[in-house]
């Protein structure tokens, strides 16, 4: 019986959407959430060290899960965790199946066309990868020097911005780009810290991350776009956090000193204003 | 943002790219062709010297580069080539825009093999009794190549030289993977710090059929001065 009435509630909540969209009462997520005394937050499920599965307890443990955990606890919340595809996360806080992504979501402007980001709870420094026996020590050093990227990401046009008279050669893949870099067809190559390190630790010690950034690449939680008292309550909480030195503890946890990954955090939480 | 707007991507600094990847697109075309047309004569003076060696080397030589896709040939040369190449070499050529130069000699060798093809066809459209009658006059096999054959036989195969000439100039293109900064890649570039997909691609296009429609042209207008008789 129930599934004769699917189609006909689809048609309501299509209603109710256009009704919401011509601006007519209706209650706020925040409201819903505290009604319903659970924040949805998503985050990626196959992404180490953000959301990942445990092998041991088989959930979905990890940085952006444990970030989630802590909001909505700070929000005086339970916490409802959905799992998430890197595609889907616009999509997923458009229609409204989510109240908060948290899902290594990097700010840019046509992002932000379509979401709200809350402030930025940290920023990834883009670095460039040098041999260690080329003696080129700190970006400033590849003025004029060939470095290559991957096509079509934020590293080719931060490697183009920082560094206007250096070539950028950009390749398919990180793969590619490397394998340029091995064999000297490039002096550096541009990766994010959390991408470049395993060029860095699984190459016996060859190469190394030159000193200084080309960019800081700021990362926040998204909410949905129209939600001003959600997205507030959220800068809020995180704000709390940042002060009781939560979000330094989570971070730590999973980039830390003791990590494989050994990453100072070195931007604290910055207003998203600040990257418009 | 959705409104057309070419000015946009027609100016300042992507103004620069889009005429410097035109500049290298042409160039790599230019001289792709140039190379592999020279090759392919002598491919074609190969096989037709006696023995059979020479002609099982020419065969293997096409069907490779016939039958392995045109970017895997790219890739062998980019970044299979410096591994066998002295170091120093290899140190070369990088210094010396690496990434055109493997672009030029893949192409190329690319091209060759498929215009070695269509002045074959050429050559074998010439009766064979005026090769032995220039021969009999006295004239020597090269001249007899030169001025009796292969101006007939160019003329025959010019149709299907201009058509590889045509595939040859939108090849070029797949340079973009190994680096080489050419009209897609310029484009590509443009497109990923605009956002403007529709401008730029469509000012990629038109430079395209622009070049493909003078390639056509020339082959009419060849035609129609030196016909085939």
């Amino acid at each position: 019986m129930t599934t004769c009435f699917k189609p006909l509630q689809r048609l309501s909540v299509v209603a109710l959407c256009l009704f919401a969209a011509h601006g007519a009462a209706h209650a706020d997520r925040l409201s819903d959430a505290k009604a319903r005394g659970t924040l949805l937050c998503a985050t990626l499920t196959a992404n180490e060290p953000l959301g990942f599965p445990d092998p041991a307890t088989r959930q979905i443990v990890g940085f952006d899960v444990d970030m989630c955990e802590a909001l909505s606890k700070q929000m005086g919340l339970k916490l409802e965790h959905k799992g998430l595809s890197v595609e889907a996360r616009v999509p997923e806080l458009a229609l409204g199946r989510v109240d908060v992504v948290s899902a290594a979501f990097g700010y840019t402007k046509e992002r932000a066309e379509q979401v709200d980001f809350t402030a930025s709870h940290y920023q990834v420094p883009i670095k460039l990868v040098v041999p260690i026996a080329s003696g080129l020590n700190n970006i400033n050093d590849l003025q004029d020097k060939k470095i290559s990227a991957i096509k079509g990401s934020t590293l080719e046009l931060f490697s183009r911005r920082a560094l206007p008279n250096a070539t950028v050669l950009t390749f398919q893949d990180g793969p590619a780009a490397f394998l340029a870099l091995s064999q000297d067809k490039v002096q550096a190559m541009a990766q994010t810290m959390t991408g470049g390190i395993r060029y860095v630790n699984e190459t016996g010690g060859k190469y190394k991350f030159a000193d200084g950034a080309l960019a800081w690449e700021p990362t926040a939680l998204g909410v949905k776009k129209g939600e001003p008292t959600l997205l507030a309550a959220v800068n809020e909480a995180l704000s709390k956090m940042e002060a009781a030195g939560t979000i330094d503890a989570i971070w730590n946890k999973w980039y830390g000193p003791q990590t494989k990954y050994n990453i100072v955090r070195e931007k604290k939480l910055t207003p998203i204003e600040t990257f418009k | 943002m959705n409104n057309l707007d070419f000015g946009a991507v027609l100016r300042g600094q992507y103004l620069e790219w889009l005429l410097s990847g035109a500049a290298v697109a042409l160039a790599l075309f230019a001289l792709a062709l140039l190379c592999g047309f020279a090759l392919a004569i002598v491919l074609m003076g190969l096989r037709s010297l006696p023995g059979r060696v020479w002609e099982g080397v020419v065969a293997a030589y096409v069907a490779y580069h016939r039958n392995v896709p045109t970017l895997v040939q790219l890739f062998v040369w980019y970044f299979g080539a410096p591994q066998l190449l002295p170091k120093a070499v290899g140190g070369w050529i990088n210094d010396h825009n690496g990434e055109f130069l493997f672009a030029l000699v893949a192409l190329s060798l690319n091209a060759a093999a498929y215009l070695a093809e269509d002045l074959r066809s050429g050559v074998r459209s010439i009766a064979r009794g005026q090769n032995e009658a220039a021969r009999a006059l006295g004239l020597s096999y090269t001249q007899t190549m030169l001025h009796v054959v292969l101006p007939q036989a160019v003329r025959v195969a010019v149709p299907a030289l201009i058509n590889q000439s045509l595939i040859l100039f939108k090849t070029t293109s797949l340079a973009m993977a190994i680096g080489v900064a050419e009209m897609t890649y310029a484009s590509r570039q443009i497109e990923n710090e605009t956002y403007r997909t529709f401008e730029t691609f469509t000012i990629a296009t038109i430079f395209y059929i622009a070049v493909s429609f003078c390639i056509m042209l020339t082959g009419y207008w060849y035609n129609r001065r030196q016909p085939a008789r």
